[in-house]
């Protein structure tokens, strides 16, 4: 054991970290390194010195101040509605159900049908606000030639007394269209529910890329949301296609947001795609003086099991001049 | 046997625990408020050493309840409730910590809600404290350095210690906590160990 190791261990030994055969073995060199012995020493000092400035427990005004204020700020939130409940035990289920490909396709198209549900209802309270709804159920609705057509829900079903004559009232999808600029907050709204889809890959991944080039091209992509739904579709998104475009669209903010540079650096960490890696290694060159990027190309650069990823971090690691 | 029956007691300790959860995920306040009891003393103790101000430990403890019910939803069990409040509170106290490096404040001493010096050691038991009052002043300095060489670390620097040292985590969980590995926690505490003794050097 070299003495840079010893006093990484140290470290770890002082604070319970280290495993037994790692304690002996360290117990082994300090008995043997004065200079070890003494680092030992220093850090038990420390740990000593760091308790001179207590935790302090909160008294009992600071406690109950707290909490009255929280109480009111619950007691202010509106409650939730049976559709955002709903929507959260559905997500909740679907995940435990991940295991279980037949039953989560069920719960997916019942998910779809809840969904559908969902947006008549919105749909609804929206007219109904403007009045729109009221004169709707007036007209009379004009025949189809294929009636079941686009139906959400039957609502109800009325059969006249001594009569052949039923009333069915039933809810209909109204598909809508948007046209405008990608500087429009309405289509980037929309474009960043769509980066949410999963019914269409193909709606998923188009949504992704025109965000990340707005965001490459630096088009106001400041404020939270764009940025937020790149860092979330960088982090889970299954395609690692779509993955590494939210990661290129990202770049241009690696150095002035911290959020952005923690992302980048869990993708080097954890992303399963070498492209990725190296993408995410080379766009944290610029941002060298934080100490965490470069602890994290130095253990990188050491240890990683993919050679290519460990040549790539040392290179950029050789033009930090500290490291030299 | 030993083993299982102390794995069945622990399951049924934290039975509580999930069935309140999963109450307050249906809705019910009463289930969330006493969830918040749980851990309400544990966020601001972390908030208040960390912030070294009553007034920003309470809007850490506001900000991270509030944030906790809206979204306890989303909490599925893949961890403890407590790495995932923790998880809450420690990246507010991050953004809390780098606010402070943006704007270079130096908060030396700890500050009540009307923003007057609260004598950090005042409340130390006599059995801690010593009688000598020269002593006890060279302890007032002392944690006065310990709190500068503590905010002279980078926010995720003095995260690491102060979760490691005076909350005694895992590094483990520190780094599920920071959303990192426990590897880049071992890394940063090194560093920041390193730093410390550099800034202490010469106390004794």
């Amino acid at each position: 054991m070299n003495c840079e190791l010893a006093h990484e261990r140290i470290v770890m030994a002082a604070y319970g970290e280290l495993p037994d055969d790692a304690a002996h073995e360290l117990e082994r060199h300090v008995a043997s390194c004065p200079a070890c012995h003494t680092e030992r020493e220093q850090v038990r000092a420390l740990k000593l010195l760091a308790d001179a400035y207590p935790m302090e427990e909160p008294t009992a005004n600071l406690m109950a101040r707290s909490r009255l204020r929280l109480e009111d700020a619950l007691d202010a939130l509106p409650p939730k509605t049976w559709l955002e409940r709903f929507a959260q035990r559905l997500g909740n289920n679907f995940a435990t159900l991940q295991a279980a490909p037949a039953a989560a396709c069920l719960l997916l198209l019942m998910g779809a049908g809840a969904g559908a549900l969902g947006g008549y209802h919105v749909a609804q309270s929206r007219a109904a606000q403007d009045g729109a709804l009221a004169q709707a159920l007036r007209t009379p609705v004009p025949p189809q030639d294929n009636p079941a057509e686009g139906v959400a829900n039957i609502s109800s079903i009325i059969r006249q007394p001594n009569s052949e004559q039923v009333e069915v009232r039933y809810n209909r999808l109204v598909p809508a269209e948007l046209k405008g600029s990608l500087d429009d907050p309405d289509i980037r709204q929309l474009l960043m529910l769509a980066s949410g889809n999963t019914t269409s890959d193909n709606v998923h991944v188009r949504s992704v890329e025109l965000l990340a080039d707005e965001c490459a091209a630096g088009h106001g992509c400041n404020g939270e949301g764009m940025r937020d739904v790149l860092m979330f579709v960088l982090r889970y998104d299954r395609d690692s296609g779509v993955r590494l475009k939210a990661l290129q669209g990202l770049e241009r903010y690696v150095a002035e947001d911290v959020r952005v540079r923690d992302a980048v650096l869990e993708a080097l960490l954890n992303d399963n795609d070498p492209h990725i890696r190296t993408a995410a290694i080379n766009m944290l060159g610029p941002v060298d003086a934080d100490t965490t990027v470069r602890q994290v190309l130095h253990t990188v650069a050491h240890s990683d099991r993919n050679p290519q990823i460990r040549l790539v971090s040392r290179q950029v690691l050789s033009r930090v001049p500290e490291f030299q | 046997m030993d083993g299982p029956n102390r794995g069945q007691k622990r399951l049924e300790a934290r039975r509580p625990e999930t069935e309140l959860i999963r109450e307050a995920q249906a809705g019910s306040r009463a289930a969330f408020d006493a969830l918040v009891k749980q851990y309400e003393a544990q966020v601001l103790r972390l908030a208040l050493h960390l912030t070294g101000s009553e007034h920003d430990a309470e809007d850490i403890y506001q900000e991270a309840f509030l944030k906790a019910y809206r979204y306890i939803g989303n909490f599925r069990f893949e961890c403890s409730f407590y790495t995932w409040i923790y998880r809450i509170v420690t990246n507010l106290c991050l953004d809390q910590l780098r606010r402070r490096k943006t704007r270079r404040e130096d908060q030396a001493v700890i500050l009540d809600h009307s923003g007057d010096e609260i004598d950090v050691l005042a409340s130390v038991s006599d059995e801690r404290s010593f009688s000598n009052p020269a002593k006890e002043l060279d302890r007032k300095v002392l944690a006065t350095r310990i709190q500068e060489a503590l905010g002279k670390l980078t926010p995720r620097e003095r995260m690491v210690f102060e979760l490691k040292h005076y909350q005694g985590l895992r590094l483990r969980t520190i780094g599920e906590m920071l959303n990192t590995t426990e590897e880049t926690a071992k890394n940063t505490l090194f560093r920041a160990t390193k730093k410390l003794r550099a800034q202490l050097a010469g106390l004794r």
